[in-house]
């Protein structure tokens, strides 16, 4: 991939605030315009999120009624939707079940991918075959079914370990390693060795440390991916709700919403646990996200991740 | 993913047996990642014989019946997968000059911007779509362009158009338009970071020399950032067609219903459909999935080798 090369933000500013400028009628409109389109996005990408945070908070039988956007909350301000999701079994089984999932994938994953990634970088008669042997996975694949069928012989449909285990073996986040381990200095691997530290130790002690800089941006990767992950669930554990993550349980309480309303004394708070559940799923992520803004946009750019 | 080569330090030629002795503990490390790349890719690799057989679950690969390309021709005979073939075509189609724009045009607009903490503001809200599941925004989608839902009304009121659910609608580019508006919603402040990156390497000496010429922000943007940036737009362009066949129609599988099939039905939710829902024909499923993998790849590999003869980059 291209390499590129970020400028600092006092080069920026130093060069923009140096610049000779004579800005005519027509720049000022242009200026207005982009300030103001820019802003539209910004807002077009997340007020359908503030809709549903909105919601979750509003009574639920004005709620059923309101057409249009939620801006604030309608009626009073209840929880009732959030109780409902404290006293659903399921729902809490789903919410642990997708932690578990998304801890263990990344944990695992993370530790094969420092391996084989230290492995790769290693100067050894075998490294371009092993490079290459990954490299190929993420060009080819057998596909849907063939895959189903190894994990069916494997014993794994309809048990936890079809939704942990595929989800370790990225080959992306192992070159990502290798490149991460390579840009260690080799003194330091030198040193280690001298000093009669093993490969593992060398790897896990010196080396890692460094390397943390990609690691950080592959195990916040894997994060997401797994949390935000459905697909596997639907085809290896359709029937198994206890092991549902909380995605499908998302996506079966959206399809049945207005089931309750079928009932002779419908109770409208119900209507708002599909919001609460929606702002449960999503708050993790966004409250994380922005902490990592920057090193996620590295990721993008060394490692063409798409998140 | 370019060989990176910073270590100056080169291994002197050595035998294998010694190679073995001296590296057999870094081979031990690559053991994990090897068992399971083996496992849970390169045998389902060989699993794509399926395609050619009357597979059946109890029979297992080596026990079912051989029918050549029986699959194909009953594929490609039926009324379904023609229809899934031509959609696949016109969203990647959509996706590849819309959809591939946008975070283009985004990055430029934010170039423009003069203050930096309105940028970074922006630019983070931008990304937030981005880490949304896709199970959540389907949903929200589902209830925006639900017959009472917040687009069909603003639909309605500015373009005095019927008020109904969208999603139902079987009318040709309906289901198109949501389904790429979607993805541009979703995608295009991150589909905008390596552009950004991109224009932040270009040199404000340029920008210096035509301001003091006199040339408008406009032309600025036309005449320098653009043609500057137009390796990584190539580039993008290219592993967006090898992608565009493959990636990303998941979620039709949260939006689609049967009566939309004929406008909604993929290659990707077709072969999901003939495995894992009732009556499940794996055979041909697989045929399918192996058809559209092969044209994947394809396309792949020509829009690869027509990069590397256009722009001098490529991504292997």
């Amino acid at each position: 991939m291209i390499k590129l090369k970020r400028k600092t933000k006092e080069q920026e500013d130093t060069r923009i605030s140096s610049m000779v400028e004579h800005p005519s009628k027509g720049d000022r409109a242009i200026d207005v315009f982009v300030v103001v389109l820019c802003g539209l996005i910004a807002f077009c990408s997340v007020i359908p999120m503030w809709h549903v945070l909105m919601s979750s908070l509003s009574d639920g039988k004005l709620l059923l009624a309101h057409e249009g956007i939620v801006w604030l909350p309608i009626g009073e301000v209840t929880l009732e939707g959030y109780s409902h999701i404290f006293k659903d079994a399921s729902i809490l089984q789903g919410y642990f079940n997708t932690v578990l999932y998304t801890f263990s994938s990344t944990a695992l994953g993370f530790f094969i991918a420092a391996l084989a990634g230290y492995a790769m970088s290693r100067e050894t008669k075998l490294k371009n075959v092993m490079i290459l042997m990954l490299m190929t996975t993420m060009l080819f694949s057998g596909g849907m079914v063939p895959t189903y069928m190894v994990i069916r012989a494997l014993g794994w449909v309809g048990t936890r370990w079809a939704l942990i285990i595929p989800g370790c073996t990225n080959a992306m986040f192992m070159i990502m390693m290798m490149n991460a381990f390579r840009a260690v200095p080799q003194e330091m691997y030198e040193a280690a060795r001298i000093d009669g530290a093993g490969h593992f130790r060398t790897m896990s002690q010196i080396m890692l440390p460094q390397a943390m800089n990609l690691g950080t941006v592959t195990i916040l990767n894997s994060v997401i991916i797994q949390w935000n992950s459905w697909m596997p669930a639907t085809i290896y554990t359709p029937n198994n709700k206890k092991l549902w993550p909380l995605q499908l349980w998302i996506r079966q309480i959206s399809a049945n919403n207005e089931n309750f309303l079928r009932s002779a004394n419908p109770d409208y708070s119900r209507y708002l646990i599909r919001y609460a559940v929606i702002v449960a799923a999503v708050l993790p992520i966004v409250i994380l996200f922005p902490f990592f803004q920057d090193k996620l946009e590295k990721g993008v750019i060394g490692g063409g991740v798409k998140g | 993913m370019a060989a990176n080569t910073r270590s100056g330090y080169r291994a002197p030629k050595v035998s294998w047996g010694r190679d073995f002795k001296r590296n057999w503990p870094v081979y031990v490390m690559f053991l994990p990642a090897l068992i399971m790349t083996v496992v849970l890719h390169y045998i389902p690799m060989f699993g794509i014989v399926m395609a050619f057989q009357d597979y059946e679950v109890i029979k297992g690969v080596f026990g079912s019946e051989w029918v050549g390309l029986e699959n194909f021709r009953t594929l490609f005979g039926g009324a379904e997968f023609p229809t899934a073939l031509r959609n696949t075509i016109c969203i990647a189609l959509i996706k590849c000059t819309v959809g591939f724009v946008m975070p283009i045009i985004f990055a430029c607009l934010l170039s423009l911007l003069k203050s930096r903490r309105y940028k970074r503001t922006v630019q983070t809200f931008s990304y937030l779509p981005n880490f949304v599941a896709a199970v959540i925004v389907c949903s929200l989608v589902t209830e925006f362009v639900a017959k009472d839902g917040p687009i069909t009304l603003l639909l309605s009121r500015v373009f005095g158009l019927a008020n109904q659910n969208w999603l139902a609608s079987d009318t040709i580019p309906v289901f198109w338009i949501i389904y790429v508006v979607m993805g541009i919603w979703q995608g295009i402040g991150w589909g905008s970071i390596m552009y950004v990156a991109a224009i932040a390497t270009v040199s404000g000496d340029f920008y210096e020399a035509a301001a003091i010429d006199g040339a408008t922000r406009m032309q600025r943007l036309f005449k320098i950032t653009i043609p500057c940036i137009m390796p990584t737009i190539v580039m993008m362009f290219v592993l967006n067609i090898g992608l565009s066949f493959s990636v990303g129609f998941d979620s039709i599988l949260l939006l689609y219903m049967p009566s939309t099939y004929n406008v909604a039905d993929t290659i990707y939710t077709y072969t999901y459909r003939m495995a894992f829902t009732s009556g499940a024909n794996y055979g041909l499923s697989a045929a399918s999935g192996l058809f559209q993998s092969i044209v994947g790849t394809c396309l792949l590999l020509a829009s690869n080798y027509l990069s590397k003869k256009v722009s001098d980059s490529s991504l292997f």
